[in-house]
C-alpha cells in the first residue's frame, strides 16, 4: 500500500467504530414544568451509528485490517458484536456527560489504549455534534464529518459527502476521524442468531482508572424549562371557518 | 479571563445569528473566516470588531486548515468559540476547542455573561426543552439559535493569516452533481408538503390543487418519497433531503420529527395541519389547524379562491 512516508492502512492497523449507547430521547416524557422524565427511555445506539458501522466495515474490508467496536458508559457491546464486529471495547464507568469534550476525552484515551488505530469512524450525531470533531482535535488528527459513506483506496480514505447540490469525493490520509451522518433508519436489525453469536465474541472492559484519566463536567446544570415558543396560533373547530381564519391570518402576516 | 469571542465561519449561513449572540456578551468579537475573499468581506460587513481570514484553495477542503486556525485561536485565547452546525465549521471548532481546553456544548440557542460565568441555553431532548448550563471555563459552542439578519455597517478590517498547509493530507478528488434542485422545491417561495397523514397516492391531486391555489411547489416527508415512493425523492425535506427556506411552508399530515424539521429550520412561516393536537410539529409551527386534512385542504382551497 502506498504510504507517502506516512503511516498507511496496513494489516496491523485498526479501524475503530465508536458508537453511542444512551437513553433514547424520543421516549423521554417532558412534564408541564419543563423537567424531563427519562423512566421510559430505553438505552439505544445512536441513530447515525448503523451508517457509521457500514462505513467502518467498508474501510476494514478494503484494507484487510481489524475492526474494533468502542463504546463508553454502560454500553451494550453486543450492539457492534451482533453486527459483525469481531471484537469490542467498553469503558464501563464513564459517566453521562454534558460536555462533548469530556466524552471525546474518554474516547481518545480508549483509542490510545487500543493502540495502532488508523481510522476512527463515529456517528455524527445531531445530539452530540462536538464529539467527533473534538475527538480529532484531542488526538491531533484531521477529521471530516457529516459524511455519507467512506472506503479505503491506495492507502488513503475515500469519502463521499453532500455539499449543496453536489456530492464531493474527498481523499484523506490516515490517521483520521470520520463522522458519518445517517440518511435513514437502519434497514435490518440483527436477529436472534446474530445476537447469540455476539455473546461468544471477545469484549474488553476498561475503566477510567485503567485509562489513567478522570472526567467531569465543568458545567453545572441549572435545570430545564419549556422553550419559549412563539405562540402557535391554532385554528380549530369547523374546517371551513378555520381555513378562512388561517388564510386571513396569512394575508395579514404577508405570507400570501 | 477575557470574555473575547471568536466566531468560526466557513459559509455565510447563520453568520448574523452567531455574531448577534457574540455581541450580546458585550466584549470584543473576532470572526475567523476560512474561505474565499468574498466570504471574508461579507462577514466583515456583518458586525464583528475584527476579521481574521485564511484564504482557502478551491481544491482543498476547509477542514485541511483546522490545525492552522487552532494555532491562531490558542494565541488569542478567546473565552468563547462559536460555530454553526456546518460540518466544516465544526471541524475547525473541535480542533480549536481541543487545543484551547474548552468545554464543548451542542445545540446552544442563547448565551449570556453573568459576572465571570457564562450562562448557556441549550436545546435538549429533540428541542422539547431548553436546559440552562453555567460554566466558568472557556467554552466552544455549536450554535443553533434562531437566524437574524446581519446588520450592514462599515466593514471591519480583514487581517490575513497565512495558510501554510503542511501537505495535502486532505484533498478534493471530484465533484458530482447530486440530483440538484430539478424539482424546484429548494428555490420555491412557497412549499406545500405532505406526510404519512395522506392515506393513498390517489389523494395527491387534492394536495396539488392546494399547491396550485398557493402557487407552491410540492414537498413531502421522507417516508412518502422513500418508503411509499409516491413523490420523487428530490422533493423530500429534512436532514437527509432538501434544506429549504421558503417564505411559507405548509405541512399536511406531517408529525414534525426532528429529522424533518431540520430541513425547514430557515422557513419563515410554518403552517401545520394535523389531526393530532399533540403532534410535535405544533411546537414549531406559526399557525396550525387541528383537523382532518381531508376536510381542511378543500376548505383551504375554497378560502383561497373566495377571500
Ligand atoms: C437517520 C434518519 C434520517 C431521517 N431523515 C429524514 C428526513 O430528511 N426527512 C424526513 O421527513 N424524515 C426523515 N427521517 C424520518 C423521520 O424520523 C420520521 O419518521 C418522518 O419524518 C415521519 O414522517 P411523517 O411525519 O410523514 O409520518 P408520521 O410521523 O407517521 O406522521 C404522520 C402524521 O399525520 C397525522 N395525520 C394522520 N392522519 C391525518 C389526517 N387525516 N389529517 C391530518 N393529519 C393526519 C398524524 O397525526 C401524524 O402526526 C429520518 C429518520 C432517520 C432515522
Ligand atoms: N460516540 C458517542 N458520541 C456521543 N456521546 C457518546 C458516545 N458514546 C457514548 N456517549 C455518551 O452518551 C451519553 C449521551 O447521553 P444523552 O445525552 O442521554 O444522549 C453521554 O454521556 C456521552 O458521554
Amino acid at each position: 500500500m502506498g504510504t507517502n512516508g506516512k503511516r498507511g492502512l496496513d494489516d496491523q492497523m485498526k479501524t475503530v467504530i465508536a458508537y453511542k449507547w444512551a437513553r433514547d430521547g424520543e421516549r423521554a416524557a417532558v412534564r408541564e414544568d419543563g423537567s424531563v422524565d427519562w423512566r421510559n427511555a430505553k438505552m439505544t445506539a445512536g441513530e447515525d451509528d448503523p451508517a457509521a458501522l457500514s462505513a467502518a466495515k467498508a474501510i476494514a474490508a478494503a484494507t484487510g485490517g481489524a475492526l474494533v467496536g468502542l463504546t463508553i458508559g454502560d454500553g451494550d457491546a453486543s450492539w457492534a458484536l451482533a453486527r459483525g464486529v469481531e471484537q469490542s471495547v467498553s469503558v464501563t464507568d464513564a459517566p453521562t456527560l454534558t460536555d462533548n469534550a469530556q466524552t471525546a476525552a474518554v474516547l481518545a484515551a480508549a483509542v490510545r489504549a487500543i493502540g495502532n488505530v488508523d481510522v476512527i469512524v463515529i456517528g455524527d450525531s445531531e445530539q452530540h455534534p462536538g464529539v467527533p470533531v473534538t475527538l480529532a482535535g484531542l488526538l491531533g488528527w484531521p477529521a471530516v464529518v457529516g459524511i455519507d459513506s467512506a472506503t479505503a483506496r491506495d492507502g488513503r480514505l475515500e469519502i463521499v459527502r453532500k455539499v449543496g447540490d453536489d456530492h464531493q469525493v474527498l481523499s484523506l490520509a490516515t490517521p483520521a476521524v470520520l463522522g458519518v451522518a445517517a440518511l435513514s433508519a437502519e434497514e435490518s436489525a440483527p436477529g436472534m442468531k446474530e445476537l447469540l453469536a455476539a455473546r461468544k465474541r471477545p469484549l474488553t472492559k476498561m475503566t477510567l482508572a485503567d485509562l489513567g484519566i478522570t472526567v467531569a463536567d465543568a458545567v453545572s446544570n441549572r435545570g430545564s424549562h419549556l422553550p419559549a415558543t412563539k405562540p402557535v396560533r391554532v385554528f380549530d373547530g369547523d374546517p371551513t371557518l378555520a381555513a378562512e381564519q388561517l388564510v386571513g391570518a396569512l394575508r395579514a402576516d404577508g405570507a400570501l | 479571563m477575557s470574555m473575547d469571542t471568536w466566531v468560526l465561519v466557513t459559509d455565510a449561513r447563520h453568520v448574523g445569528a452567531m455574531l448577534a449572540a457574540a455581541r450580546g456578551l458585550g466584549t470584543p468579537v473576532t470572526a475567523a473566516v476560512v474561505g474565499s475573499r468574498a466570504l471574508a468581506e461579507l462577514v466583515a460587513a456583518a458586525g464583528p470588531d475584527t476579521v481574521v481570514w485564511v484564504e482557502q484553495d478551491a481544491q482543498i477542503p476547509v477542514e485541511a486548515y483546522a490545525a492552522r486556525l487552532a494555532a491562531a485561536v490558542v494565541l488569542a485565547a478567546p473565552r468563547v468559540l462559536i460555530s454553526s452546525t456546518a460540518p466544516a465549521a465544526r471541524v475547525l471548532l473541535g480542533a480549536a476547542a481541543a487545543r484551547r481546553g474548552s468545554v464543548v456544548l451542542p445545540a446552544v440557542v442563547d448565551l449570556a455573561a453573568d459576572g465571570d460565568h457564562l450562562v448557556v441555553q441549550r436545546s435538549a431532548v429533540g428541542g422539547a426543552v431548553i436546559e440552562t448550563l453555567e460554566t466558568s471555563s472557556p467554552v466552544a459552542i455549536v450554535f443553533t439559535g434562531e437566524d437574524v439578519e446581519a446588520p450592514v455597517g462599515s466593514p471591519a478590517a480583514i487581517e490575513t493569516i497565512p495558510a501554510d498547509l503542511p501537505a495535502s493530507d486532505l484533498c478534493l478528488i471530484r465533484t458530482e452533481p447530486a440530483g440538484g434542485d430539478s424539482s424546484g422545491v429548494r428555490a420555491a417561495a412557497r412549499v406545500v408538503s405532505v406526510g404519512r397523514g395522506v392515506k393513498s397516492k390517489a389523494d395527491l391531486p387534492l394536495i396539488e390543487e392546494l399547491a396550485a391555489a398557493l402557487g407552491a411547489e410540492i414537498g413531502c416527508s421522507m417516508p412518502v418519497a422513500d418508503d411509499l415512493g409516491w413523490i420523487s425523492k428530490d422533493r423530500y425535506v429534512g436532514r437527509s433531503g432538501q434544506h429549504i427556506a421558503p417564505r411559507l411552508y405548509v405541512a399536511l399530515g406531517i408529525s414534525g420529527a426532528p429529522q424533518h424539521m431540520e430541513g425547514i429550520r430557515d422557513a419563515k412561516v410554518v403552517v401545520a395541519v394535523n389531526s393530532d393536537k399533540d403532534a410535535p410539529i405544533f411546537r414549531t409551527a406559526d399557525f396550525g389547524i387541528v383537523g382532518d386534512l381531508y376536510e381542511v385542504v378543500p376548505a383551504l382551497v375554497a378560502a383561497l379562491g373566495t377571500t
